[in-house]
C-alpha cells in the first residue's frame, strides 16, 4: 500500500489542498531539524489545523502502514524530528493558537505549535510566566517541548516541562484520541502524562496542552563571578548547592567560550577569567537578598577575583548576553562544532571537566564548555573543521566525552533528547533488558511501529548488529548482583 | 506473607508465580519490607537511592543527619514503594510536588522476573522512557518497584505556620496565591480554616508570615494543624479533582475536606456522590484501553492484575 495518489488525495480532502505538500523542493525544507547531519526527505508533509485533522492524517497513515513524524519548529538538537524517507511529516505549525487563559486556575491551554515564549508573553502583563525556558524559546514550540521534556537555564529551581504540563490531548498512533490529566494535578492511575512528556514523539501526537503558569517572583538577583580556573568555579557550585541554596540558575562558561562570546557580542566579562559563573536567584526579597550575600561569600571563598551583580532587567541582560550567545559565537572559533548534552552528578563536575580537557588534548581538537552547572548538565562544544577531515575525530571525541559522563554515574542527555543522534548510544546507559522493557511500553502505544520510528530505541538496522559496550547502570553500581 | 529482601528473590518469586499462573498482590501477598537498605545518599548532589521497603520516616531521619530531606509528607509512614505506587503526597505537595515530581530513576521487577532500570540518579536526564513516573500511581499493577532514586532538598533553617479562620476560604486562598509569597504548604481545612506554611531562613520566614498576615489576617499556629490535615487526608472517604479556579464552587458542595487548592485536589470526608449514569466519554474510555494495553505489555499473564 503506502503512499499513492489516492492517499495524497485523501489528505488533501481532509486538510485542504494547500496544506498537503508533495513538491520535492518544498519537501526539502523538512529534511532535517536542528541536528543537520541527519537528513531524509519525506514523501508528504501534512499541515493539519485541528485535532480532528491530525486524527485524519494519522488514521490514514495507520491504515496504509505509512510511518509518520510529528514536527514543531524543527529546532531540536537530537534529530527527533528527522523525517522517515517515504513517510509523512505532520507539521503542527498551523496549530498555534492559545486556546484559553485561566488565571484563576493558573493554567493556559495551548495548541502544540505555540512558541514557548508566547505563553509567557500572553500572561506576563498579569504577573505570571511559563517557567521552562529552553534557549530556543523564541521559536521552539510547546509541542516540541513536550516531546523532549525541555529544560532551560532556569529549570534548576522551577523544574522541567514535565513539572509544568497538567493536561494533554493525544492522538494515539492508530488515530484514537485520549485525554490525560486536565487542570487539576494528580490524576488517578499510572502517570501517563509523565511518560508521554519526554517520549520524543514516539507515543503519539499531542494536539492540546494544559500548562501550569507561575507567579512572577518578587525579586530577581543575578551575579556574575570570574574565576582563575574551572576547578575553582566548580568548587563554588558545590559550595552553593551544599549550602542549601537553590538558585533558579547556575551557568558556567570556560575560557574558550568566554573568548568566543567576547569576539561575537563583547559582553565584557572579567579580563583573564578561566571560568565565569552566572548565578540567578529569584523569589521572596528577604530570602533572595540573604542567599545572594551567601553566594557572593562562597564565590569569594573559592577564589572569585571579580563579582558583578545585577538587580534590574537591563543589567541582567548584560550579564546573560555572553552566555546566551555562546553557541552562535562558536561559529567564530571554528567552521563546525558538535554539541553534547551529557549529565554528571554535580559533585563530579571538576573531575569530568579535567577528563574532557585531557580527551581534548588527546584528540587534538578544542572543546568549549558552556553548561548548566547547577544540575550537572554539560554542553561541551567540540570544534572541528569538516574540510580538514576532522569530522570522524570530532565524533570520536564527543563519544569519549559521553563515556566520561556515564562513567561518572550520569546520563547521555539532560535536555536535548536521544532522538536519532544518540539512539545507538543507548546500550551504553541501559541494558538489553531495560531497552526491551522500553520497547514493550512503546508497542503498547504503537504496535505497528509507525510513530517516529528509529528514534530513542536502537535498532539493528540503524546501529549495526553489534550493540555498543554495556556500561554498569548508575543504579546498579551501588549494590551487588543487580543484573539478573 | 513472603517478604523479599533482594532483587533476585523478588524476580524469582514473581517468575515462579508467572510460571504457575498465580496472581500476586504487591504489598499484600508479597511485601518489599525486606528491601530495606538506603543504598546511596550523595549529600553534595542532593540525591539518594533507596530500596522500596525503606519507610519514609527512616529515610528522612537518615537524610536529616546531612541537613536534607525527601520533601514528601503523606499521611502515615509509607514505604518508598507504597509511596510511589500510590503517588501520595501531603501538605508539602504545594511547593515540592508529588512523588512523580521528585523521582529520578527506578528499578522494577516485572511479573515475569525481568529486572529493568529506567531514568538514573542525576537530577536532569531525558534518556529513555520515564518508567519511574509511569509506575507512580500504578498501585502495584505494572511491576514491583524495587528501588528508586530521588531528588532531595535542604532542610529549612526556620519554619512557621499561619492559620486564618474564615468563612470565605476561596478568597483567602486567591489572595495568597495572587501574592508573591512562596509558601511550602497551603491547605484549606474545610470548613473554616486556611493554613499556610513558610520555610526558609529565619528572616525570610518572618517577613513572609508578617506579609501574609497583612494580606489575610490570621494567627500564628503550631505544627498540630499539619498533623490534623494529614490525619484528615489519611482518613478521607473520597477525593475530588477540580480546576483550581473553581475552589469556591467546590467548597460549597462538600461539607468537610482537606483541600490543596493549587493542585486542585480535595480529600473529602464522605465519598463523593456518584456522578449518576452519565456515559463515559470516548476519550476516557480510550485512556482505560491504553492503560490496559500497557498492563498487558508489562504483565501479559496478569500476575499483578489482582
Amino acid at each position: 500500500m503506502g503512499i499513492d495518489a489516492a492517499f495524497v488525495d485523501e489528505l488533501r480532502h481532509a486538510l485542504g489542498r494547500e496544506h498537503v505538500i508533495t513538491e520535492p523542493e518544498q519537501l526539502r525544507v523538512y529534511e532535517c531539524d536542528g541536528l543537520t547531519g541527519h537528513r531524509a526527505v519525506p514523501e508528504v508533509v501534512a499541515l493539519p489545523g485541528s485535532t480532528a485533522e491530525v486524527q485524519a492524517v494519522v488514521r490514514a497513515c495507520h491504515r496504509e502502514r505509512v510511518p509518520f513524524v510529528a514536527r514543531g519548529a524543527g529546532t531540536g538538537l537530537s534529530g527527533g524530528a528527522t523525517p522517515v524517507a517515504g513517510g509523512v511529516v505532520v507539521s503542527l505549525a498551523r496549530m498555534n493558537r492559545i486556546l484559553e487563559i485561566d488565571l484563576e486556575s493558573r493554567r493556559v491551554r495551548v495548541e502544540p505549535g505555540v512558541a514557548n515564549l508566547d505563553v509567557t508573553r500572553a500572561v506576563a502583563g498579569d504577573g505570571y510566566f511559563y517557567a521552562p525556558d529552553p534557549s530556543s524559546q523564541q521559536v521552539c514550540t510547546i509541542g516540541g517541548n513536550v516531546a523532549e521534556n525541555s529544560g532551560g537555564a532556569h529549570c534548576l529551581k522551577h523544574g522541567f516541562t514535565v513539572h509544568h504540563v497538567t493536561g494533554l490531548t493525544v492522538v494515539l498512533p492508530d488515530g484514537e484520541l485520549v485525554e490525560l490529566g486536565g487542570k487539576a494535578l494528580d490524576p488517578d492511575g499510572m502517570d501517563l502524562l509523565g511518560v508521554v512528556v519526554g517520549s520524543e514523539g514516539t507515543l503519539g501526537i499531542v494536539t492540546e496542552i494544559t500548562l501550569r503558569i507561575v507567579r512572577a517572583p518578587e525579586t530577581v538577583r543575578t551575579l556574575l563571578a570570574g574565576f582563575r580556573s574551572t576547578d575553582a568555579a566548580g568548587a563554588a557550585v558545590s559550595g552553593i548547592v551544599a549550602g542549601g541554596i537553590l538558585p533558579s540558575a547556575i551557568e558556567m562558561m570556560d575560557r574558550l567560550t568566554i573568548e568566543a562570546a567576547e569576539r561575537s557580542v563583547a559582553p565584557g566579562y572579567p579580563e583573564g577569567a578561566e571560568a565565569v559563573l552566572i548565578v540567578e536567584l529569584d523569589g521572596v526579597a528577604a530570602q533572595v537578598e540573604e542567599d545572594a550575600d551567601e553566594v557572593e561569600r562562597i564565590c569569594l571563598g573559592c577564589g572569585a577575583f571579580e563579582l558583578r551583580a545585577a538587580t534590574d532587567d537591563a543589567a541582567r541582560a548584560l550579564l546573560w548576553k555572553g552566555r546566551k550567545s555562546a553557541f552562535a559565537a562558536m561559529g567564530r572559533m571554528a567552521t563546525d562544532y558538535y554539541v553534547q548534552d551529557g549529565v554528571v552528578p554535580r559533585t563530579r563536575l571538576p573531575d569530568v571537566l579535567r577528563k574532557i580537557e585531557a580527551l581534548s588534548a588527546e584528540h587534538g581538537l578544542r572543546v568549549g564548555n558552556v553548561f548548566h552547572a547547577g544540575d550537572g548538565n554539560l554542553h561541551p562544544l567540540v570544534l572541528y573543521d569538516s574540510e580538514q577531515g576532522e569530522t570522524e575525530r570530532a565524533r570520536e571525541l564527543a563519544e569519549a566525552i559521553l563515556e566520561a559522563c556515564l562513567d561518572a554515574g550520569g546520563s547521555l542527555t539532560g535536555e536535548h533528547g536521544v532522538g536519532m543522534d544518540k539512539a545507538c548510544s543507548m546500550p551504553r546507559m541501559f541494558s538489553e533488558r531495560d531497552l526491551e522493557v522500553f520497547a514493550r511500553l512503546r508497542s503498547a502505544f504503537d504496535p505497528d511501529g509507525l510513530c517516529n520510528p528509529g528514534k530513542v530505541i536502537p535498532t539493528p538496522r540503524l546501529c549495526g548488529e553489534v550493540p555498543g559496550p554495556y556500561r554498569v547502570h548508575a543504579l546498579e553500581r551501588i549494590g551487588v548482583a543487580e543484573r539478573l | 506473607m513472603p517478604s523479599v529482601s533482594s532483587l533476585e528473590e523478588a524476580a524469582a518469586v514473581l517468575a515462579a508465580a508467572s510460571a504457575d499462573g498465580r496472581s500476586l498482590r504487591v504489598g499484600e501477598d508479597l511485601t518489599t519490607e525486606g528491601l530495606g537498605r538506603i543504598l546511596e545518599h550523595e549529600a553534595g548532589d542532593l540525591t539518594c537511592t533507596v530500596e522500596a521497603g525503606v519507610r519514609l520516616s527512616t529515610l528522612n531521619a537518615a537524610l536529616a543527619l546531612s541537613g536534607q530531606r525527601l520533601s514528601l509528607d503523606p499521611p502515615g509512614d509509607p514505604t518508598v514503594g507504597a509511596l510511589l505506587a500510590e503517588n501520595t503526597s501531603g501538605p508539602l505537595r504545594h511547593r515540592f510536588g508529588a512523588p512523580r515530581d521528585l523521582i529520578l530513576g527506578v528499578t522494577l521487577v516485572l511479573a515475569d522476573g525481568t529486572v529493568a532500570n529506567a531514568g538514573g540518579k542525576v537530577v536532569k536526564n531525558v534518556a529513555g522512557y520515564d518508567l519511574g513516573r509511569l509506575v507512580c500511581g500504578s498501585r502495584g499493577r505494572l511491576a514491583l518497584i524495587a528501588r528508586a532514586s530521588f531528588r532531595l532538598h535542604p532542610l529549612p533553617k526556620a519554619a512557621r505556620t499561619l492559620v486564618v479562620e474564615t468563612d470565605d476560604a476561596a478568597r483567602v486562598v486567591a489572595t495568597l496565591l495572587r501574592s508573591q509569597l512562596e509558601p511550602s504548604a497551603l491547605d484549606v481545612l474545610h470548613p473554616g480554616r486556611v493554613a499556610v506554611f513558610f520555610e526558609g531562613s529565619e528572616r525570610a520566614v518572618d517577613t513572609q508570615l508578617t506579609a501574609a498576615q497583612v494580606l489575610v489576617g490570621g494567627e500564628e499556629a503550631g505544627a498540630e494543624v499539619w498533623a490534623e490535615a494529614r490525619e484528615r487526608q489519611g482518613t478521607a472517604g473520597g477525593r475530588v479533582r477540580f480546576a483550581p479556579g473553581e475552589l469556591g464552587a467546590v467548597l460549597s458542595t462538600v461539607s468537610e475536606a482537606i483541600v490543596r487548592p493549587a493542585a486542585g485536589v480535595a480529600y473529602t470526608r464522605d465519598e463523593p456522590l456518584p456522578s449518576g449514569s452519565e456515559p463515559q466519554s470516548p476519550e476516557a474510555a480510550a485512556r482505560e484501553g491504553l492503560e490496559e494495553r500497557i498492563r498487558l505489555a508489562f504483565d501479559p499473564n496478569g500476575v499483578l492484575a489482582a
